[in-house]
């Protein structure tokens, strides 16, 4: 059965969905976008822009439509969804990409292992209580706290106090987690600078004892030795004495040197006038000395009140 | 510039990693902020321009002395406080009267920059019928063979899609949700005009719809005004793809002409004397071989089976 009449008498009914273009337009269907480069029709522009416009974006729209319906799509209770392929045009990020966090050691030796994190539970079965209990943190599994009873073991001193000793641990772990985490912060801020740790920490250590040899009277000649500390060697300026008999201008200019700073002259001038000023107002002298524009008007709003 | 915050609660510890970068970045952020002065035809544009792009943008009530082609430092300041990446800025003054600057930032640093002037604008309540809803995704369209021509229209091209162009999510696009177009037309390397549709699917008689259109507004003729293109360092930074997202290329597996899917592998060469065949009693070594065949076999033996067979020889 021939059905082509009956097609195309149905063609006829709706308004067609085909657009012919000189040059192909071009789709980035990530961004919805069409790029149309065909030449405008600047008479018919002239002549209504409105109307020109509005076809030859019906025109485009109808083309990125096309494109968009003939994607592959999925029905959900939500509507038609049409799964879009990944934008092609090439737009600026935001904000650059984001770096890796610098490994802690652990981590660090952990994949040399090979060794895997595995996920624990949050919560975990606590046979005392017949019910779950955190693993660590507030009221947790792990707490020592509220153990009525501790077990001394066979090679222990009986006196020694058991719930003490282990605190006292618990405190040490901390500590030692607390120092490890510094460490680790440290190591990630060198390694940031593209210093190696290893060097950085080296430097850090002789500048230490630097300072510490010079903290002494004796600049350190009889302080305890400490391991390899011959390596840093420490250099300090020969102290010059200056000859008995010399030209009296050198000297004079010494002594200038001497008084400049300690009344604090400016060059070519006798007198300090900020000083100065500063001595006259301290003793309660001559009121307009040396003021500035802004000083003079506010003493004169004053005067009006 | 501001100071790096250090977060002293744990809903400003949130705030902040909210504002850490991303390896796939959503809708980028915009303000639309004004000038010390601007005109009504201006601020209408700009209001129109606002409500397409919202709910990724901010509309700050106060005006600002901003003059960005002077000195880009205010912009990066309020980019920093707001988190923006993108800018639009109204003014109006003698020389560049209702004035618009369109400008992207990267890493909170200004990346380009586009001028426009608003020669003629119909704000979106001037048109009747419905409007999109906030937050659909527009079709952006951009005709003319203009585009590419100039710095200035490379570079509006460029920001424009990137402010319109709504977030890539991986579910895809709601095909009932395609109900506005932005049509930007450049007729001249100075002159660009603006229009958007809303969209009518009609019955077409095939599977694909048959496409009208409704002006919804805004609908604006703009003039290119002045540009700062990106720097190509800058550029080149920011358009970096990271190595998670790059698509790999895979070796050796191709498809052809059929579809079947067809891998090519390399093997190293194969010694057939060491290869392992089926173990039979028939091939076995008998007691009475040669004695060449002997010794070599005397050499595959094991140390510890060697000094057994010694013993017993003894014994």
């Amino acid at each position: 059965m021939d059905v082509t009449p009956q097609l195309d008498a149905l063609k006829l009914k709706y308004k067609s969905v085909q657009v012919d273009k000189l040059i192909p337009v071009d789709f980035d269907l990530g961004n919805l976008v069409a790029f149309d480069t065909n030449a405008l029709d600047t008479a018919a522009l002239k002549q209504s822009p409105d109307n020109y416009l509005q076809q030859l974006a019906r025109d485009g729209t109808q083309l990125l439509l096309n494109q968009i319906f003939a994607l592959p799509t999925e029905s959900t209770p939500d509507g038609v969804f049409a799964a879009l392929p990944a934008g092609t045009s090439v737009l600026p990020r935001a904000k650059p990409i984001p770096k890796d966090k610098p490994m802690t050691r652990w981590e660090k030796f952990a994949k040399i292992k090979g060794i895997n994190k595995t996920k624990n539970t949050r919560k975990v079965y606590d046979e005392s209580v017949d019910g779950y209990k955190p693993r660590w943190g507030y009221g947790g599994a792990n707490s020592t706290e509220d153990d009525w009873i501790k077990e001394v073991p066979d090679n222990a001193d009986p006196m020694e106090d058991q719930y003490a000793k282990a605190s006292e641990e618990k405190t040490a772990r901390i500590a030692k987690n607390k120092t490890q985490q510094l460490r680790n912060a440290q190591e990630a801020a060198h390694a940031a600078k593209g210093v190696n740790p290893r060097e950085a920490r080296k430097a850090e250590v002789r500048k230490r004892i630097l300072e510490s040899k010079g903290a002494t009277a004796s600049m350190g000649r009889f302080d305890k030795q400490l391991k390899n500390e011959d390596a840093v060697k420490v250099k300090r300026t020969k102290r010059k004495f200056e000859s008995n008999t010399r030209d009296a201008g050198v000297e004079k200019e010494g002594v200038m040197n001497v008084v400049k700073k300690v009344l604090k002259v400016e060059d070519g001038k006798v007198l300090n006038m900020t000083t100065a000023v500063k001595h006259v107002h301290q003793q309660g002298g001559e009121r307009v000395v040396d003021m500035d524009e802004r000083k003079k008007k506010k003493q004169k709003g004053r005067s009006k009140k | 510039m501001l100071k790096a915050a250090r977060p002293k609660t744990a809903a400003g510890k949130r705030a902040l990693k909210k504002r850490e970068p991303q390896l796939i970045e959503g809708a980028k952020p915009a303000v639309f902020m004004k000038g010390t002065n601007t005109s009504q035809l201006v601020t209408s544009v700009f209001r129109d321009l606002y409500a397409l792009k919202r709910p990724d943008a901010v509309l700050l009530s106060k005006r600002n002395e901003v003059r960005p082609f002077e000195d880009p430092h205010s912009l990066e300041f309020f980019s920093q406080k707001n988190d923006a990446a993108l800018f639009v800025l109204a003014s109006h003054s003698k020389k560049r009267p209702h004035n618009l600057v369109f400008a992207r930032m990267f890493d909170y640093q200004l990346l380009d920059m586009v001028e426009i002037g608003v020669e003629r604008g119909v704000p979106m309540e001037m048109f009747k019928g419905t409007k999109s809803a906030v937050g659909h995704r527009p079709l952006i369209l951009f005709s003319g063979d203009c585009w590419d021509a100039s710095d200035e229209l490379r570079t509006f091209k460029s920001i424009l899609l990137d402010m319109y162009r709504g977030t890539q999510s991986m579910d895809g696009v709601d095909l009932a949700g395609l109900e506005h177009v932005i049509a930007v037309t450049a007729v001249s390397t100075e002159k660009v005009h603006l229009r958007t549709y809303t969209i009518q699917l009609k019955k077409s008689g095939t599977k694909l719809p048959r496409v009208e259109l409704t002006e919804m507004g805004p609908s604006c003729d703009w003039v290119v005004r002045r540009c700062r293109p990106a720097n190509a360092d800058a550029w080149k930074a920011a358009t970096k793809i990271p190595k998670e997202l790059k698509v790999k290329s895979v070796k050796n597996i191709e498809r052809n002409a059929m579809g079947d899917q067809v891998g090519r592998i390399h093997m190293e060469k194969q010694n057939f004397d060491k290869m392992q065949t089926r173990k039979m009693k028939g091939l076995k070594r008998g007691p009475n071989e040669d004695e060449e065949d002997e010794g070599a076999a005397e050499d595959d033996i094991p140390a510890f089976a060697k000094r057994a067979r010694l013993e017993q020889e003894s014994d």
